[in-house]
């Protein structure tokens, strides 16, 4: 309808700039894009907290990055690229609320409907601190263009 | 009767707070009955203090994911209402066409992802999907189409970027409107399909009301069936005059209760509803055709107290926005669109403005120097609204069903929650996880 050429491989940063270090994922999109002239076959999405609409975001594409913020017990600043199926969510969802959501339970939804990415890759770092402050840690704000070093990588 | 009770529904992550509910039944007597809601405290109005007016939308946006474009409007209008902008009759439509989408968004998103497995008694849409999958695919279907128009009118699907104080950055083109037009003529039979659905397992919702004071916008002038304009009213209020929007603070009444962080709200009684069934119970009559339809499926008529009813307005609702929308964008085609240039002079003042989220009336008030900067905030979001109603409805509610033993009453009580749609946690998402490879 919006008349959107969808391409093929699309990177997602999800993330609360109102949020600490919970923004990291907003703001490597907002870097990336400013190279998505190099890019041409790459749609770079800033998806925010959309949760659920990532559902339609992954729909039609062959290949999908996803940064986000992540709790993984690891030193504060790791940056860790994964799959899907290389993890479990220890998230605590008491499904309560629209609000809360799982990015693993919404690829495993988009499975279950056949609409999935073949190809899923996560770049995920773990944060310093997460509370009400729009700005990052010292810890992840001294490694942003190592981040985006590192997600170039695998870009097509 | 079940003479023992101990339910516990407990989630407190490290930062993310949700709402806890507990109940506790010794030989057959209630010891504990509460709504708990440990949220951690939110500072969003300190973080637009000292920021200039045209910035305060880009980070209202930014405190829930789903009532994104409702935040945006509600700060734009509070905006306004200081610095005394006006907005042209056609920017005030597209942005009206623009919440309408997040009203679809939100509604269908709600009754399908969250209260369908209830009624099908599945633990989420995952394992509804081979259950049931034409209606998850419906689902779906209607939910896509919802993003995509939020996408035209919004610039994106979540977190606005066409808004503006006195208008809009962009506006769509008249050949994008016209599909738009004919991709939501096309969702109607979609959501007849959902309602169809709905209503061969109403019957699972529990049968309970509670008589119950809505709150809700209303707008007399012309008679509208509001999301946007108009005052505030209640079903208390008895035919007087809506309440200025710039006196919310006398409406809401907030206070500080020991069992939540966030504060809690009530106007002529304990405590007050909002979102969809009180904007139904006091503007029904001015509902679209389609919307009226789809509350006879339901026999949902004014007056009704039972909270789960909520979602059958929500159903009403997507109707009615769908079936509007539609009929507006005729309106905006005859008139025809232009280009508007925006034009602000900052200057010192005091604005609210209040827009309905799906989930219920939002307030957002700004005061601003005479240089256009921010001195002082504040916001109410409609779940705070909602916290002490959720309570006075446990407090029937636990023993009305207390017979049906613990696990059914739980999950009553957890239906009962997901019925107000609430707003809770809603601010980060972050992984969790641990490595299994």
């Amino acid at each position: 309808m919006s008349g959107n050429m969808t391409k093929n491989t699309i990177v997602l940063g999800l993330g609360n700039p109102l949020m600490g270090d919970e923004a990291i994922g907003v703001k490597l999109i907002e870097l990336l894009q400013s190279a998505s002239g190099d890019f041409p076959e790459v749609d770079f999405i800033d998806a925010g907290t959309g949760g659920m609409n990532i559902l339609h975001l992954l729909a039609n594409r062959n290949k999908a990055i996803i940064i986000d913020c992540a709790l993984m017990n690891q030193p504060p600043g790791t940056i860790k690229r994964f799959t899907p199926d290389e993890v479990q969510s220890v998230k605590n969802l008491a499904h309560l609320s629209l609000h809360e959501v799982d990015v693993l339970k919404v690829i495993e939804l988009a499975r279950s409907l056949g609409e999935c990415p073949e190809q899923i890759t996560f770049f995920a770092i773990q944060p310093e601190s997460i509370e009400q402050r729009m700005s990052l840690s010292e810890s992840l704000a001294g490694r942003l263009a190592d981040y985006v070093q590192t997600i170039k990588k695998d870009l097509p | 009767m079940s003479k023992n009770i101990d339910i516990n529904v407990h989630h407190l992550t490290r930062v993310e707070g949700h709402g806890n509910i507990r109940v506790n039944v010794t030989n057959g007597k209630i010891e504990m009955c509460q709504w708990q809601v440990p949220e951690a405290p939110r500072f969003f109005e300190a973080m637009v203090r000292g920021r200039r007016w045209d910035d305060i939308q880009t980070i209202v946006s930014r405190i829930c994911g789903i009532c994104s474009i409702t935040h945006s409007l509600a700060s734009t209008k509070a905006v306004e209402d200081a610095l005394g902008i006006e907005v042209s009759e056609q920017a005030d439509k597209l942005r009206i066409l623009m919440h309408y989408s997040e009203q679809l968004q939100s509604h269908v998103l709600h009754v399908g992802y969250l209260v369908a497995p209830d009624l099908f008694r599945a633990p989420s849409v995952v394992p509804l999907i081979p259950k049931a999958t034409d209606a998850v695919k419906t689902i779906i279907r209607a939910h896509r189409v919802a993003n995509t128009w939020s996408d035209l009118l919004a610039g994106r699907t979540t977190h606005p970027t066409t808004l503006i104080p006195g208008g809009l950055t962009q506006i769509p083109k008249p050949d994008q409107l016209r599909d738009l037009q004919d991709t939501l003529k096309a969702t109607i039979p979609d959501l007849v399909t959902i309602c169809e659905v709905v209503l061969s397992v109403a019957d699972k919702m529990p049968a309970f009301e509670r008589q119950t004071e809505y709150v809700s916008l209303k707008q007399d002038n012309p008679p509208t069936y509001t999301f946007y304009h108009g005052g505030i009213t209640s079903t208390d209020c008895n035919g007087q005059p809506p309440v200025p929007v710039q006196q919310w603070e006398s409406v809401a009444n907030e206070y500080v209760h020991p069992q939540s962080t966030a504060k809690w709200t009530k106007w002529h009684r304990d405590s007050y509803a909002v979102g969809a069934l009180a904007r139904f119970n006091n503007n029904a009559e001015l509902l679209s055709p389609l919307g009226k339809k789809v509350a006879e499926m339901f026999g949902l008529e004014k007056g009704n107290c039972s909270p789960f009813m909520n979602n059958v307005a929500q159903l009403v609702e997507a109707a009615h926005v769908v079936e509007t929308s539609i009929h507006m964008i005729d309106e905006l085609l005859t008139t025809g669109l232009k280009e508007e240039k925006v034009k602000v002079t900052p200057k010192a003042g005091r604005g609210s403005g209040c827009v309905e989220a799906p989930r219920g009336i939002l307030f957002h008030t700004y005061e601003f120097d005479k240089n256009g900067e921010c001195t002082a905030a504040n916001i109410c979001i409609p779940t705070n609204q909602n916290h002490a109603n959720i309570q006075k409805d446990f407090q029937k509610f636990v023993p009305e069903f207390l017979d049906q033993g613990q696990d059914e009453l739980r999950l009553g009580l957890e239906m009962l929650v997901r019925s107000y749609d609430p707003c809770i946690s809603c601010s980060t998402h972050m992984l969790n996880v641990e490595f299994v490879k």
